[in-house]
């Protein structure tokens, strides 16, 4: 995250995503407050671009983030959206409370790596096992980029962060795998050098009832490819490495270092090491929903018939 | 969902309930429609029984996967414009602090029952110890203002409920029940009014007539604090973004944190006069003062019928509202006693240091600390005969 330009103005502005994009285009110093080669931009592109073109209604698709830099994207994604800023790791909590005392809404959640897989691990596994209805979106640039590049639960093995100066040693946590686990009926893995993929997943995902996992794989410049090279997790194949310190370069080695599940079926375990495999993994539409059973149990308890 | 429902309201008349489920059966009749709990000792009867009777209402019970999550999801329910509460014990709020930090800055109204048992770490879990008072000050970081009440009795859990649930939407920020291992397990009589009487004193969420501004600020003709209704996500009145940062009136980011702090701890205490309530009983002419909260209270009313029987002119100042803590109102009732006697659950006598601070140190302050079991009234009274000496 840099570049922290004027967030407002005027402190009192009328309709904040008119006011701010106008006026600051019109001005000239309006600035994104991502990096040069963020993936965030592609993804709040999206999903204001999904949003329109689906025509969701604002108030039934609540947007509930966590903390990251994603958390910027509160400012940039379609201004009609009701959008509520929630603490690190607690969005998929926040959003069950929401969801259950409103059974009409469809929360989509918002959270990264670190914040999904990491601190808020607990209520991620326990959304995905109740089945509930929402979106979560994880974004995954391996990397706490907020904080300034500290190693997460997803860097992969190898790289360099600023907690792992020498290199990461941990074993890498797999959110797609999690998602399986614990029960999630919708779970994909995309990446931001996808777009297209990535936008007929996010449908997909907005008519499915139940939980919808969508892991996106998204490039940060600034704190991870600044720092490592492109042959990670392909030393042994004979890449050279390079620096991945552009954009290009970072959603370059995306592409290489992504592989269709349905080719990835075929490879063994030492060929996918530091892979993303990405693709839809798990669609079951017909497994019962906690809200709509909840609803059941409400009948049962009123001793209606 | 439907509340509107005839499940929703007990019969009237007496009922014998024990002082968890006194406590929820409080908050249903407030118009609770979500409740996020996880089990805990010495509070767990109240998810047991919420468990029950909150499906029947068309209200949500959930237990959640812990405390953090359940906290959460109850913040989630009240975005929404569900009445919502959570119930839980020593560890469980020092898990959800962070929580409530985050929705005194939010401004979401949600009511929290700490059924206070001893510490600290685990802890001995069955026995009473008001060791959390600080934390229901403090929990949480950050500067913000919450609100405290102290039953005494089944009773008062159910009446005080009702009026925690109308403070919450009044000032919009966390309310604390302050229970304990006792108090929540005692069996008592409690006389339940019927529901038009109950109807008349709930404040319901609704959107306002008039969508002026969505979170507090100060009125800067009239120098007033006004706290507008709680926004309603899922409706028009709903601003564009909730942020847990500080913002400005109308929800967005503010480049003035002082004002929005002053305006957090502002909105509350320039309210106090309503906020706080307390009790008096033989203050008269009483030349020393009992001042006591929740459960030591009982013990005091017969000590000082005890002393009074043999001269001695004592009485007692009950606090009912702990925090915001009433400065003024302690100032005006100790300044002319000869010394003030604080029976506490806890060794450090939180309170008595407060009375301690109000006087200026210029009355003398007896402690009486006890923990883990309550004051008999032949311990009070023996402090109260030393200090008349």
């Amino acid at each position: 995250m840099s570049g922290i330009g004027p967030m407002y103005p005027n402190e009192k502005p009328e309709n904040p995503y008119v006011l701010v994009s106008y006026a600051g285009h019109l001005l000239g110093n309006y600035s994104s407050r991502l990096c040069a080669g963020c993936g965030y931009g592609i993804i709040g592109h999206i999903f204001t671009r999904l949003f329109e073109d689906e025509k969701l209604d604002p108030k039934l698709y609540p947007l509930v983030l966590g903390i990251g830099c994603y958390s910027q994207m509160l400012l940039t994604v379609h201004y009609a959206t009701q959008k509520v800023l929630s603490l690190h790791g607690r969005a998929p909590a926040l959003a069950t409370g929401m969801k259950m005392a409103n059974p009409l809404m469809k929360p989509i959640i918002f959270t990264g790596d670190g914040d999904c897989l990491g601190i808020g691990g607990n209520h991620f596994i326990h959304t995905c096992r109740r089945n509930l209805d929402c979106i979560i979106l994880i974004f995954n640039n391996s990397i706490y980029a907020m904080t300034g590049g500290q190693g997460a639960p997803t860097t992969l093995y190898g790289a360099n962060s600023t907690t792992t100066p020498y290199k990461m040693f941990e074993n890498r946590s797999d959110g797609v795998k999690l998602a399986l686990a614990a029960g999630a009926t919708y779970v994909a893995r995309t990446t931001v050098a996808h777009p297209r993929t990535f936008m007929k997943y996010f449908r997909k995902a907005l008519k499915h009832k139940g939980t919808s996992v969508i892991e996106l794989i998204t490039p940060c410049v600034t704190y991870f490819g600044r720092k490592n090279l492109n042959n990670l997790g392909a030393e042994h194949l004979g890449i050279k490495g390079e620096k991945m310190d552009t954009a290009g370069k970072m959603i370059d080695w995306i592409k290489r270092n992504s592989i269709r599940v349905n080719k990835a079926k075929f490879m063994n375990e030492e060929e996918l090491f530091n892979k993303y495999v990405i693709g839809e993994f798990r669609y079951e539409p017909n497994k019962p929903e906690y809200s709509e059973e909840y609803a059941k149990i409400q009948k049962i308890a009123r001793g209606d018939k | 969902m439907d509340i509107e429902n005839s499940k929703r309201f007990l019969p009237e008349g007496k009922h014998l309930m024990m002082g968890n489920i006194a406590m929820s059966e409080g908050a249903i009749a407030a118009g609770l429609k979500f409740f996020g709990g996880y089990p805990i000792t010495p509070s767990t009867e109240v998810i047991e029984h919420l468990a029950v009777r909150l499906p029947q209402i068309g209200g949500v019970c959930m237990q959640m996967e812990d405390e953090l999550a359940s906290i959460n999801a109850v913040i989630g329910a009240s975005l929404v414009g569900a009445k919502a509460m959570t119930a839980t014990s020593g560890p469980g709020i020092s898990l959800m602090t962070e929580t409530i930090s985050m929705a005194a800055n939010l401004e979401v109204p949600f009511v929290f029952c700490d059924v206070q048992r001893n510490g600290p770490g685990t802890g001995f879990v069955t026995e009473p110890h008001h060791n959390d008072i600080g934390l229901m000050r403090f929990a949480g970081n950050g500067e913000f203002q919450v609100i405290t009440l102290a039953p005494m009795s089944c009773q008062e859990l159910y009446d005080l409920t009702i009026t925690a649930f109308n403070f919450a939407e009044t000032y919009r920020c966390p309310v604390f029940i302050m229970s304990d291992a006792y108090l929540g397990h005692i069996h008592e009589v409690v006389n339940i009014p019927s529901k038009e009487e109950i109807l008349k004193k709930v404040i319901d969420r609704e959107i306002p007539d008039e969508i002026t501004k969505k979170f507090s600020y100060k009125d800067d003709n009239t120098g007033k604090y006004i706290i507008p209704k709680p926004p309603i996500m899922g409706t028009d009145y709903c601003p564009t973004m909730f942020l847990s940062q500080p913002h400005s009136s109308e929800g967005l980011p503010t480049p003035k944190p002082q004002l929005f702090t002053e305006m957090m701890i502002k909105k509350i205490t320039s309210n106090i006069d309503k906020i706080s309530l307390t009790e008096s009983y033989k203050l008269e002419d009483a030349e020393l003062i009992i001042i006591a909260y929740g459960l030591p209270v009982r013990a005091s009313y017969r000590a000082v019928d005890l002393a009074r029987k043999e001269g001695i002119k004592v009485g007692i100042f009950r606090l009912i509202t702990i925090w915001p803590f009433p400065d003024e109102k302690v100032k005006e009732t100790v300044k002319d006693a000869k010394a003030v006697i604080v029976p506490e659950l806890n060794y450090t006598g939180v309170i008595a240091e407060q009375v301690e601070r109000v006087t200026h140190l210029s009355t003398p302050v007896v402690r009486i600390p006890n923990v883990c079991e309550i004051h008999h009234p032949n311990d009070i009274l023996k402090i109260i005969k030393e200090v008349a000496k």
